[in-house]
């Protein structure tokens, strides 16, 4: 039972290190870019202000 | 190399490769963080699976009760301005942190409740809420049986009668039976009743089509406008969709995990949940203003004749099965994965049979919930907007999008999610601001609202308070004593 918490243990540690090393180097893939979050910004106002004119 | 090394070595292979399918299972539970190498899902697996869980059959009930506030023209509106800000703003607080951590939404939440309060949110906003829609879907199933069986008899049907209560007990039995047998009954049931949910969505579109011009459906009136006021009454039905929206929040974040990274976590909801979920209010909204009745399974058995009546309330009852067992499903392994020691050891069988115990009761002494059951969607919107705010000013504003996995997932009784007894008392008290402010702005049971509500609605300024509540004292009070790991 203990070595299986020990055995646990290490491998959250080992995962926990992968995800330090990634946000170290900086090399986590395909975050979200400024361009992500203006695309999101705009299709919401367009959709919304849109409708609205037409629906409301 | 001689047989005996040969074969230790083998052994040892086997042994190693048991060890990793362990911890990956492990893993996918959400006791660790998924690697990006553990994760399946691309952009079009991930808008399926959202597809499949938003087009279902609570969208025709949603679509029934925006009719009842205005017509199809506002009501189209309404969906899509709802719908929109709802699931960005959800997805926001839940899919970008879990996509790109690949962290279980409730461990990750340790990060701004505290370990203890994360279990608390989890009651508060899975367990009551799936109760309630295990309730509202074994009703619908009930209604769909005793409709069927008044179609075949050439009755009048009885939708609050003793044939629909006891359907409804059977369908939530039926449900803990089938949940019970594991997740391979329920992937079944789900390759099966989405495509056919959309075929059915498709026919129901052109046989209300073949009967009104599209210039004739959308100028009729809504069902029951509760005000005089036409833009109060557009308002009301924008803040049911923004509900449906939020509602997502316990559910969509667990499921971005299993996507290959952030943005593939996120853009998918704007296509899956908000294009389908849109695409079955308006189907939903249509009929019940063209056929004069809100719920789905009396307009369904006037839309087409006693046949295809007959089919499609069959279908219907199936399809809530499905998404019974989903939601049944999913909120007992999350309560198993935030639950303490002793709810731990509780059977299987046994905890989902003790979840079904409320919903039984609603069934039976509160039949009256299904006709009323956008009441009960608005009400899950005060906590969930709030919960929306409190996450994205958090994981954003507060961490600069930055989660410690050692200190999320290792031993949390002196580690620094212990904030305050394991609770963070800034951010419960967030969660009360969040939800003291929206039912200020609007209540969802008497549907009286202050003057603002008709400019803001009451889920935007809910989240936006909670939000900046959260941000202003975590500033204030959080680093100076240590909670939380703020930098």
């Amino acid at each position: 039972m203990e070595n299986n918490d020990i055995a646990w243990q290490s491998e959250l540690a080992r995962r926990a290190r992968i995800y330090e090393d990634i946000e170290a180097g900086d090399r986590f893939e395909g975050t979200m870019t400024v361009l992500d979050y203006t695309g999101m910004t705009v299709l919401t106002l367009v959709l919304v202000v849109g409708f609205w004119l037409w629906g409301a | 190399m001689t047989d005996h090394v040969a074969l230790e070595h083998i052994s040892t292979l086997k042994t190693e490769q048991e060890e990793a399918a362990r911890n990956r299972a492990a893993a996918e539970r959400g006791d660790a963080p998924l690697l990006p190498s553990e994760r399946l899902w691309g952009f079009w697996e991930f808008t399926y699976a959202n597809s499949a869980l938003a087009i279902a059959t609570w969208a025709f009930l949603i679509g029934g009760s925006v009719g009842l506030f205005v017509g199809p023209k506002e009501g189209i509106a309404a969906i899509i301005i709802g719908n929109i800000v709802g699931v960005v703003l959800t997805a926001l607080a839940t899919t970008t942190m879990t996509g790109r951590y690949g962290v279980e939404q409730f461990v990750a939440l340790r990060s701004q409740f505290g370990y203890n309060g994360s279990r608390v949110v989890y009651v508060l906003a899975v367990v009551i809420l799936t109760m309630g829609w295990l309730a509202v879907l074994a009703m619908m199933f009930g209604r769909s049986i005793d409709g069927l069986m008044a179609l075949s008899a050439g009755e009048a049907a009885n939708p609050t009668g003793a044939k629909m209560i006891i359907a409804a007990i059977g369908a939530i039995l039926l449900t803990w039976f089938i949940v019970a047998k594991g997740p391979t009954s329920i992937k079944f049931f789900n390759m099966v009743v989405s495509p056919a949910l959309v075929l059915l969505m498709v026919v129901m579109l052109y046989l209300i089509l073949s009967h009104h011009s599209i210039g004739e459906l959308l100028a009729l009136p809504a069902l029951a406008p509760p005000f005089e006021d036409k833009t109060l009454n557009f308002i009301v039905a924008v803040e049911v969709n923004l509900a449906a929206g939020f509602s997502w929040w316990p559910y969509i974040g667990n499921l971005a995990r299993l996507t290959k990274n952030e943005r593939t976590a996120f853009w998918p909801n704007v296509l899956g949940i908000f294009g389908a979920a849109a695409l079955g209010e308006i189907v939903g909204l249509l009929a019940a203003v063209a056929l004069g009745e809100s719920d789905p399974t009396i307009w369904m058995t006037k839309i087409a004749g006693p046949m295809i009546g007959i089919v499609a309330l069959l279908f219907v009852a199936f399809a809530n099965m499905t998404s019974m067992a989903n939601i049944l499903y999913t909120s007992i392994v999350g309560l198993r994965q935030v639950g303490t020691a002793s709810v731990r050891a509780i059977s299987w069988g046994a905890i989902l049979f003790l979840f079904c115990l409320i919903p039984f009761g609603l069934v039976v002494f509160y039949p009256q919930m299904y006709d009323g059951f956008f009441i009960f969607l608005v009400w899950t919107s005060a906590l969930n907007s709030a919960l929306a705010g409190i996450g994205i000013a958090d994981y954003f504003f507060l961490r600069g999008q930055k989660l410690d996995m050692r200190s999320l997932h290792g031993p949390q009784e002196n580690g620094p999610y212990r904030f305050w007894a394991g609770f963070n008392p800034i951010g419960l008290f967030a969660l009360a601001v969040g939800f003291i402010v929206y039912v200020a702005v609007f209540n969802p049971q008497t549907l009286a609202s202050l003057p603002a509500f008709k400019y803001l609605t009451a889920s935007v300024p809910s989240c936006l308070a909670a939000g900046a509540t959260h941000y202003v004292l975590t500033r204030l009070f959080a680093r100076g004593r240590g909670w939380g790991q703020y930098p």
